[in-house]
């Protein structure tokens, strides 16, 4: 089975700076493997360990972007694939998500996908259902675990928010992973022995022949100012929490 | 900034893989822990060691194969260098003295003496597990009465057919209590000085072998530090390790790959000192400014810098030519002396940045300066690298060859 896993790259530090027009200053940051991410890469090694075939990463990022992609390869992913072009860098996660498909769409009988539910930076986390649409394939957001792949179906819990849900589809399939999914592993010193001098493949916009629309960011706005708060007040606890309730009642919270 | 980048001189992407998976493995799975660790040390109590943190750690730097690091994967290594002997070394002593304390006398001081002197049995049964590390080692040379004069030492071993018979006591041995397999020295002929000792592969499983731990130390208090006791105990001829009479050779050979872990070891030390001030300068506000912005707190942020830099490149220096399979003993020394020292100077440069609050243990760095004591005794007293370093610059002193040398590293051969 061809299982791809798709990897993003993030500023490791929350701390970054804020530019004066709110856009982000991640010059000088460390870039690393978006959180979820790392979670979907170690379910794609641990499918393909049960499966057998492929796991192959897949990253849009600049050249040096590589090296993440050879620690996933080190983890035990078989193949990686680079989309890198100066094109990307404005795409928005419906544009990746296009550029991402078309790459997936040049590789050979993938089944499956596997992404985090969001990246750690925009968090957004609309590239992984992006890509399913893009693709044309079923979708699984925020699974917690998958139960089986057998027989051209997959079968996986969606941990939402009150509920476990077990669904069932047929592949191929877009899935979105969360944390606690899996332990991740370490990359293997005899696997980065293989790995550190890999080649990673490339591929451009004109490689893939994809339509990149680039996005035209209008503005940034802060967020507005949280409204004061109330205290309030009353005898004691009781009567306290009875105004309460009252006042979550009248603005028809509860 | 990354104060390890710009060294491809040395290193390549091998090594900055390795790098950052032993960094990720020490800060996630050391360093939440590590006070409480490190707390456990300080408790006096007498008794056998019982603290349960420290096999499961060791454990888990085995499943990784950091205890391995340097040998053929023929031999169950991971066929890296020495140079990712010396990354592994650092990246675990930035967090915790403990875990590089282990790769000192697990893979330094015993794992790398059997693969340059053991017969190829004695590889296949004692440096191959250990290697995998499915068995831990450690080293014991030094007694009561005996450190950097090691030809004033009292073990014994006296030759009975097939077997030696060995009495005697070794202290401050690290992992005494926890290591499988120990390369210990006893004298086989007590007449001749340094000429009468002789090296030997032990197991604790052996019969008349016991051992009980420290307390009461400055620092390393996370690990396991201890005494081992030989009574009687039966060692088989094919357990020497080495000639008859060649263990004090063997005892110096050991000791420089002992002290290029300890002296990589400390310049990730440095390291940790240099980032926690970096990051503390710049947070803390006096006189209506960040500390950093204090000329005498950048006086001793750039002396770490300094010392990082320089200990670094003496180590890798010593690395590269273990890896050419050259002799690095003054080599070696120096950067031994060199980090060490540097190591307590950053320390306690560290704690004057942090203030009071560097003064207990809320913050690291005391951590840092308890742990850095240490290695200015052991593997060589600051003493005894003065001089040396002045034997070699004044002819007094040369590198005699050795029956065996080190084996040069060979990336097809190691595969």
């Amino acid at each position: 089975m061809h299982i791809v896993v798709c990897m993003k790259q993030v500023p490791q530090q929350n701390s970054v700076k804020i530019n004066t027009d709110m856009s982000i200053d991640a010059s000088g940051i460390d870039q690393i493997m978006s959180l979820f991410d790392e979670y979907a890469v170690e379910e794609g090694i641990v499918w393909h360990e049960k499966l057998g075939g492929k796991v192959t990463i897949l990253s849009i990022g600049a050249p040096a972007w590589a090296e993440q992609m050879r620690r996933a390869l080190a983890m035990g992913a078989t193949d990686a694939l680079l989309l890198s072009d100066p094109a990307f860098a404005t795409l928005d996660s419906v544009g990746a998500a296009r550029v991402a498909a078309a790459a997936i769409q040049k590789l050979d009988a993938v089944e499956l996908v596997i992404c985090g539910r969001n990246s750690t930076d925009d968090e957004t986390g609309t590239f992984g259902p992006a890509l399913a649409r893009a693709l044309g394939w079923a979708q699984l957001t925020y699974v917690g675990k998958i139960a089986a792949i057998d027989g051209g179906t997959i079968v996986a819990e969606r941990h939402l928010e009150e509920t476990v849900e077990t669904v069932e589809t047929k592949l191929p399939a877009v899935l979105t992973v969360i944390k606690g999914i899996n332990e991740p592993r370490y990359p293997s010193l005899l696997r980065i022995r293989k790995v550190a001098k890999a080649e990673i493949p490339t591929m451009s916009a004109a490689d893939l022949g994809a339509v990149v629309s680039p996005t035209a960011l209008a503005g940034r706005v802060p967020p507005p100012p949280r409204p004061q708060g109330e205290m309030i007040a009353g005898a004691d606890n009781a009567a306290k929490v009875k105004a309460l309730v009252q006042k979550l009642a009248d603005a028809q919270v509860i | 900034m990354d104060f390890t980048a710009h060294y491809d001189m040395f290193l390549n992407e091998e090594h900055e893989l390795l790098r950052k998976t032993v960094r990720d493995f020490a800060e996630k799975e050391v360093a939440p822990h590590i006070r409480e660790w490190d707390r456990t040390g300080a408790v006096a109590h007498e008794g056998p060691e019982t603290r349960a943190h420290i096999r499961p750690i060791i454990k888990r730097m085995a499943d990784l194969g950091l205890l391995g690091i340097c040998f053929p994967t023929s031999l169950g290594g991971a066929g890296m260098d020495y140079l990712a002997l010396a990354v592994v070394c650092e990246e675990l002593e930035r967090v915790d003295s403990s875990l590089r304390v282990v790769l000192s006398v697990h893979t330094g001081l015993n794992s790398m003496t059997i693969f340059q002197w053991g017969t190829e049995e004695q590889k296949q049964k004692y440096l191959v597990p250990q290697a995998k590390g499915e068995k831990i080692a450690a080293y014991g040379l030094t007694e009561p009465d005996s450190g950097t004069d090691a030809g004033a030492m009292r073990a014994t071993a006296r030759r009975e057919g097939d077997h030696y018979i060995l009495n005697g006591e070794k202290i401050w041995i690290s992992l005494a209590d926890i290591a499988d397999h120990f390369i210990v020295f006893a004298k086989t002929d007590p007449e001749k000085g340094n000429r009468g000792i002789s090296a030997f592969i032990i197991e604790r499983e052996m019969e008349g072998f016991s051992s009980y731990p420290l307390h009461g130390k400055l620092g390393v208090r996370a690990g396991n530090t201890g005494a081992i006791v030989f009574q009687d105990m039966r060692v088989p001829v094919a357990n020497r390790l080495g000639e008859e009479g060649e263990g004090f050779k063997i005892a110096m050979a050991a000791i420089d790959s002992g002290r290029y872990t300890v002296a990589a070891g400390a310049t990730g030390l440095i390291q940790a000192s240099l980032e926690a001030s970096v990051r503390y300068a710049r947070e803390r506000q006096t006189f209506g400014v960040p500390i950093a912005d204090h000329q005498l707190v950048k006086r001793m942020i750039s002396h770490m810098v300094r010392k990082l830099d320089t200990s670094r490149m003496l180590v890798y220096r010593a690395g590269w030519m273990k890896n050419k399979g050259e002799r690095n003993t003054r080599e070696t020394t120096l950067a031994k002396w060199h980090a060490t020292v540097s190591s307590f100077e950053c320390a306690d440069d560290a704690i004057q940045i942090h203030g009071a609050y560097g003064y207990s243990d809320e913050y690291p760095v005391e951590r840092y300066l308890r742990n850095a004591r240490g290695a200015i005794i052991y593997e060589g007293t600051r003493e005894l690298q003065e001089l040396l370093q002045a034997d070699f610059a004044l002819g007094y002193r040369e590198n005699k060859p050795l029956r065996n040398e080190l084996p040069p590293y060979s990336a097809d051969d190691w595969e």
